[in-house]
């Protein structure tokens, strides 16, 4: 009975000690951090979002509140699902465990998920006093790039082609004209042609279809032009050829969201009935 | 005498299998739960989950497969039958802004089965600054009702199959005027 009892008391404190919550603060800064990579990064793969995923990267962020890879991917699968609230709340506390990192990035998140471009270029414009020596690239490109496209859906149009000017002449000082991402001549002639300047907007289109062969908004946009000169002919030609193209996939889309100025098969086909009917 | 001892001891062997047993179980719930890490509390479901009971428009609403929804932007999307283009033609051309003066996002959650019909909608209204907010309710009816007129989608196509998925529209509304459906 006494054995039993001794049993009993030893297989209770092995329960307790297994159901203790792990002290993470005896660890080094360092190892918390390498602990809470090594708990977001590996595991068994589960779907963005699910309970699994979410409760693991949770753990990542008990282990080390200062891993804020973890803290933005929190707020990730809420951006994508259109739940705003629990999106902004987990993004802003990434934004406030690294900033240089995460508020151009917010910003990006501003100007595609929220067509908030306002909100987006106050985050592009803090990265410029975050890291004054570096002009950051969330999701790949300048914030000088999205600057300019953030301008151009606000419709400020000096401003957005200052941006795609300053982000385009920077690519080609250091890399070569052929490295400048196309659509930046595609949006840069947009704000030309918006603004009725004709001559700059065939310019961007002209160098667009250099660089990309089969592109439809380009040829789109070359064939409004040559409509409204009255050159019917020629934009036909070019309507044609952009019909093709975007039957073929070669127009500019995004994931998730619709991007900005998005042309669909229904607009080519509406202006081909305009050109057709100035016969 | 003896009849009582073994007795005991029959009692007392069952008493510590138990123990062992509920041991054991203990064990494994704890990894379950705890070391394979997943906060049931916190995270019952996906985060997208709409729970049937609470949504509205499910009662006749049915999907494929419950326990296999995807989101509307994985592999080839779901989209509604007339294009984003029609879609927006059709909510623009019907919306009246009945001299509103609410700003921010109101989105609507919905899952598109794989037969391409809509149902079991959950609405979310955020401020511009994206914090829970009232809306006229007025507008909100609108446009919910408006966008459970948009009837025929096409499923999402994963896996060889039509299969279920999540979808959201996202109306950015400044004073009272849509400027932006999203996505």
């Amino acid at each position: 009975m006494e054995r039993l009892q001794k049993y009993c008391l030893s297989l209770f404190c092995l329960l307790i000690i297994f159901s203790c919550e792990k002290d993470y603060s005896k660890l080094s800064s360092e190892e918390r951090y390498k602990l809470a990579e090594k708990v977001f990064k590996e595991g068994p793969y589960f779907y963005q979002g699910s309970p699994e995923t979410m409760s693991r990267i949770e753990r990542a962020i008990k282990i080390d509140s200062t891993y804020c890879d973890a803290v933005r991917e929190l707020s990730v699968p809420y951006l994508k699902r259109g739940i705003p609230h629990l999106w902004k709340k987990n993004m802003d506390k990434a934004v406030i465990c690294n900033p240089e990192i995460w508020q151009p990035y917010r910003g990006y998140n501003y100007l595609w998920f929220y067509r908030d471009y306002k909100k987006a270029i106050a985050d592009f414009n803090a990265s410029d006093t975050l890291t004054p020596n570096f002009i950051d690239a969330p999701q790949g490109h300048s914030v000088d790039y999205w600057r300019g496209i953030a301008y151009l859906g606000l419709n400020d149009y000096k401003n957005s082609i200052f941006f795609f000017n300053k982000y385009i002449n920077k690519e080609i000082e250091e890399s070569g004209e052929d490295w400048v991402e196309f659509t930046a001549f595609l949006y840069r002639g947009i704000a030309y042609y918006e603004s009725n300047n004709f001559d700059e907007a065939l310019n961007n289109f002209n160098k667009l279809m250099y660089y990309s062969k089969q592109t439809a908004d380009g040829k789109y946009y070359k064939a409004l032009i040559l409509h409204k000169q009255n050159k019917r002919e020629k934009a036909l030609i070019y309507l044609n050829e952009a019909i093709t193209d975007f039957n073929e996939g070669y127009f500019n889309d995004r994931p998730y969201v619709e991007t900005l100025r998005q042309i669909y098969i229904q607009d080519l086909e509406q202006l081909k009935e305009e050109i057709m009917s100035n016969n | 005498m003896k009849t009582k001892k073994g007795f005991k001891i029959i009692l007392y062997s069952i008493s510590i299998i138990l123990l062992l047993i509920l041991i054991i179980i203990g064990y494994l719930y704890y990894n379950y739960r705890t070391r394979s890490g997943v906060d049931t509390e916190k995270y019952p479901y996906t985060v997208e989950y709409i729970a049937p009971d609470k949504a509205l428009l499910n009662k006749d609403f049915n999907v494929c497969d419950e326990n296999f929804l995807v989101q509307y932007y994985n592999s080839q999307r779901a989209r509604y039958s007339k294009g984003k283009n029609g879609l927006r033609n059709f909510i623009i051309s019907h919306y009246k802004n009945k001299n509103y003066t609410d700003s921010g996002y109101l989105n609507i959650r919905f899952i598109i089965n794989c037969k391409g019909e809509a149902g079991r909608y959950v609405i979310h209204e955020n401020s511009l600054n994206l914090e829970p907010k009232e809306f006229n309710k007025d507008l909100v009816n609108q446009l919910f009702n408006l966008t459970t007129q948009l009837k025929k989608w096409n499923p999402n196509y994963t896996y060889e199959a039509f299969r279920d998925s999540y979808m959201y529209l996202s109306y950015r509304i400044e004073n009272g005027e849509i400027t932006e459906i999203l996505p």
